[in-house]
């Protein structure tokens, strides 16, 4: 970095997006909150809301195109697709929270640890860790559903889950050590505060940001994962809709109805953006230090 | 050297993970690998071969006996040899992910070079939204759209699903049918090349030797190129290694839908067929190389800049 | 433009957007520089003497800059020249050691190459004469063994040799003005003097004049003939060396130099710090920059700012309401 004090710098940023410390988190970002929470709101209330039955196969109106009656159409057998982009947003945001939070339930607060008391617990776990992380979590996980049957929901959060344990681990572990070795951390600790006391006054604090910034995009990548589990069929059991499931079946069908194929990929696209969105400005938001001098 | 033992102990943990996989399943291995159908005497032979009289730990060492003999087994589908299955299938995916990390690294270094020198400029900002918005669309999606358009809609030959032929025997069609995915994949490694190469680049251009080397009168193209690329080039290859590792795996979905007979495809059929051995055998191989290519890169990060070491 | 100016610096002024406003860091500066004259720019940190320096030159940073006035070395307008216009000077005409020699030169390369690049692009010479050249110049700068160090990578060198590789790589092309931003700060204080030694050594061989941005006086005390004190990113006093130091008018100036730690003073001497600090660039008050801080700062002090105005001696000036009585003097260091 540049040793002249003197000379000032000026901020550029990290995605052609102009970034100031502090500055006001932009339109475009509350844009990509408000499309989340409509997706939980759907998610959450698919039931009470007004929509067709999903599951229900009309054989009158196959692979019908965006109408007054159904409005993202139907699919090749008949059912609303509409309803199943609604429903299936369940399987999705279910296996990206649920996955996420079983990595963070346990790779967190390890890899907090880990990164404060340092010594042999690090090393040791750290190892294990990476040795971990070398292995493809992918394929790991194709393998794991592949030969553990029957499949469910449940089962497929778990492996996930236990899949992002290293990565949550090795990011928040990182996070921690930058912090634990600054200053104020140190004075802490001289004054004598507890441990508890300072990981929860003065590191939580600060990798909040990024443990917040990582979970979402973690998220937005188990989201994906899944839609590739569901190529491979080994997400959900049809008739259940979930994102990836759609899109699979809609490839038989792509000349007669894109509707099918089109529909729930933007809804996976759009969500997509807006996570990675809101993760990487929360992320810029608060790192004030990034690429400023 | 430490780093050698690092190798060698992930090679373990992923034998024995992959020797594990088996057992998962419902049942006894014997049976599951031969399907109800079998005869007594094939479920007793294939015990004797797997030990499977024998307490776990002992059978984990005769399947590594197998594994290094390069006996995987039998492939339940095609009745060969699962490694001949698996060094058939194998060089498919080496040929696409070498044209996607070709076409990714050509268009990734000129246009983060570009970026860098004019951070924020109109070039920036639209390869920041655009590439933002590739990251967001997963490889099958894009995949499916390309086929769409390119394949269905405009009708370049040799480029649908099943287009595939092996290299030797038609080249051209050989390259048409490996455009599609070879092109999907480049476009999410693009993504992440851009970022980083830009951003270590403006690093690097803010040190103070660029600002020396801008006094000594050198042109912008030779300050990038000589003063500025081989100190970021370090975090490019870091990216590169990372991405490429998981290239194997992302992959084979993109496999899978064109029909190329690559080890994603082969791993998904087996997966449906159940036929475990094949799959276990993929997944082995497929972790042994991610590792493999992962400490090739390191060592090839090392020569580059031996700082790193130092630190 | 005479023939004996080299640069003529007409109301300088750079400004930086930041994200807390426009930043003025260089104010409308103005000075000659004749040939073969060693010139001292002085000020504490942040008095905008190394944002003058590149701006110069040219060299301030590309982005969010802004820059007016003029600048003229051996006529050539640098203000508002492109990059490639500007790329003509560099080296040639003008060339700039930098402060510290372990980030201002490539780490990965070798200095030898390092030098050879200049040689080479510059003046177009072939592989083989620019090595010779190249160990030529190491030779100059006195650096032991060239030959063999020809081929060394920085972190093999000491500091002070760094720095004397980073003299040879400015000298290349022989430019005719030499820009030394603090060249001997960070290194230790025997070398320093070797450094400053080779400088005037050279300066004298080659024929070139000398802009020397340091905050040490006792760096341009006896090397350079005449000296500009900056403050805030304006002149506050300049004439000659000597004059600057006997006869100085404004106050900072006097702050400056008692300042100083001195060799003659007694083990245990309080040492003088100047009250206060800088001020901030971005808020700046209406009158004279250093009144906040000045002991003998009147009303007028800050409400309006002073002018530059001559004093008695021809080419001395100085900015000040209340300026030091004509004949007072300071203690030197």
């Amino acid at each position: 970095m540049s040793s002249s004090p003197n000379l000032i710098v000026p901020n550029v940023s990290t995605l052609g997006v102009k970034e100031e410390p502090g500055q006001p988190l932009g339109l475009f970002f509350w844009i990509c909150v408000f499309w989340i929470g409509l997706n939980l709101f759907g998610a959450i209330f698919a039931n009470v809301l007004p929509l067709q039955n999903p599951l229900y196969e009309n054989f009158n109106a196959i692979n019908a195109a965006p109408g007054l009656h159904h409005l993202f159409g139907t699919d090749d057998l008949g059912r609303d697709i509409l309803a199943r982009v609604v429903y299936g947003s369940r399987v999705s945001i279910t296996v990206g929270l649920g996955s996420i939070l079983i990595g963070y339930g346990i790779g967190a607060p390890l890899g907090m640890l880990a990164a404060y008391r340092r010594g042999r617990f690090d090393a040791i776990l750290t190892t294990v860790m990476y040795l971990l992380l070398a292995f493809p979590a992918i394929i790991a996980t194709i393998a794991v559903l592949s030969f553990w049957t029957p499949r469910s929901l449940l089962k497929i959060i778990v492996v996930i889950g236990i899949a992002s344990i290293p990565l949550v681990y090795r990011v928040i572990r990182t996070a921690t050590l930058s912090v634990a070795t600054k200053d104020y951390v140190i004075a802490a600790k001289v004054q004598g505060a507890t441990d508890r006391r300072i990981l929860m006054k003065e590191l939580l604090p600060n990798i909040a940001p990024i443990a917040l910034s990582f979970f979402l995009i973690g998220v937005a990548t188990i989201i994906v994962l899944e839609g590739a589990l569901a190529f491979l069929g080994l997400s959900v059991n049809p008739p259940t809709p979930s994102w990836g499931n759609m899109i699979n079946e809609a490839r038989t069908v792509l000349s007669q109805n894109i509707w099918l194929a089109l529909f729930p990929s933007l809804a996976l696209c759009l969500f997509l953006i807006a996570l990675n969105f809101i993760g990487d400005r929360v992320r810029a938001h608060f790192d004030v230090a990034e690429n400023k001098l | 050297m430490k780093r050698l033992v690092l190798l060698v102990g992930i090679v373990f943990v992923i034998s024995v993970g992959s020797f594990y996989l088996i057992h998962l399943l419902p049942g006894n291995p014997a049976t599951v690998i031969l399907g109800f159908g079998a005869t007594p005497e094939a479920k007793a032979i294939l015990y004797k071969q797997l030990g499977l009289s024998k307490p776990i730990y002992l059978q984990y060492f005769v399947w590594l006996g197998n594994i290094v003999h390069g006996n995987l087994g039998i492939s339940f589908i095609s009745q060969t040899t699962v490694s001949s299955v698996i060094r058939s299938a194998l060089p498919i995916d080496g040929e696409i992910i070498i044209i996607s990390q070709i076409l990714a690294f050509a268009a990734a270094i000129p246009t983060a070079m570009r970026s860098a020198r004019k951070p924020d400029g109109i070039v920036d900002r639209i390869l920041g939204a655009g590439s933002f918005t590739l990251l967001s669309i997963p490889p099958y999606i894009l995949i499916v759209v390309l086929v769409l358009f390119i394949s269905i809609k405009l009708g370049v030959s040799g480029t649908g699903p099943s287009a595939y032929v092996s290299f030797g025997t038609d080249w051209i069609t050989n390259l048409e049918s490996l455009s599609l995915p070879a092109f999907t994949l480049a476009t999410g490694s693009f993504v992440v090349y851009y970022r980083v190469l830009r951003s270590d680049l403006i690093a690097t251009l803010q040190e103070e030797f660029i600002t020396m080397a801008r006094s000594k009168g050198l042109s912008q193209r030779r300050i990038m190129w000589r003063h500025a690329f081989r100190p970021s080039s370090v975090a490019l290859l870091g990216a590169a290694s990372v991405n490429i590792g998981g290239l194997l795996a992302a992959g084979f979905i993109v496999q899978y839908l064109l029909q190329i007979p690559g080890l994603g495809y082969t791993l998904i059929l087996a997966i449906n067929e159940s036929d475990f051995l094949v799959v276990q055998g993929i997944v082995l191989t497929v972790s042994v190389l991610v590792v493999v290519i992962n400490f090739f890169f390191d060592f090839i990060i090392n020569m580059v800049d031996p700082r790193i070491s130092r630190e | 433009m005479s023939d004996e100016t080299l640069l003529v610096v007409r109301d300088l002024t750079t400004t930086f957007a930041t994200g807390g406003g426009d930043l003025t860091a260089v104010n409308h500066v103005s000075f000659d520089l004749a040939r073969n004259e060693t010139l001292g720019i002085v000020g504490e940190s942040g008095s905008g003497k190394t944002v003058l320096s590149r701006t110069i030159m040219g060299l301030q940073p590309r982005v969010n800059t802004t820059v007016t006035g003029s600048s003229i070395i051996d006529g050539f307008e640098v203000v508002g020249a492109s990059e490639n216009d500007k790329r003509t000077i560099w080296g040639t005409e003008v060339a700039m050691v930098f402060q510290d020699p372990m980030t201002s030169l490539n780490p990965v390369m070798r200095i030898g190459k390092q030098i050879d690049e200049a040689l080479r692009v510059r003046l177009g010479m072939s592989r083989k004469d620019a090595k010779a050249r190249a160990i030529e110049l190491l030779e100059l700068v006195g650096i032991p063994s060239p030959i063999e160090r020809y081929n060394a990578y920085p972190g093999q060198l000491s500091g002070g040799m760094r720095q004397r590789v980073v003299i040879a790589i400015a000298l290349a092309c022989s430019p005719k003005l030499l820009m030394a931003d603090e060249p001997t700060t960070g290194l230790d204080v025997t070398i320093q003097a070797q450094i400053l030694n080779l400088l005037d050594e050279l300066k004298e061989r080659l024929k070139m004049s000398v802009i020397l941005v340091t905050h040490d006086l006792g760096v341009v005390a006896t090397r350079t003939s005449r000296i500009v004190v900056m403050y805030a990113g304006r002149i506050v006093e300049t004439g000659t060396t000597r004059e600057v130091f006997h006869h100085h008018r404004m106050p900072y100036t006097r702050a400056l130099l008692e300042s100083s730690p001195k060799v003659s003073n007694k083990s245990h001497t309080r040492l003088v710090t100047i009250p206060g600090r800088p001020p901030n660039l971005l808020n700046l008050s209406p009158g004279c920059s250093f009144a906040p801080r000045c002991k003998y700062a009147t009303d007028q002090c800050h409400t309006e700012r002073p002018e530059l105005r001559p004093s008695i001696e021809p080419g001395h000036t100085f900015a000040c309401w209340n300026p030091l009585p004509v004949n007072s003097e300071a203690t030197l260091p």
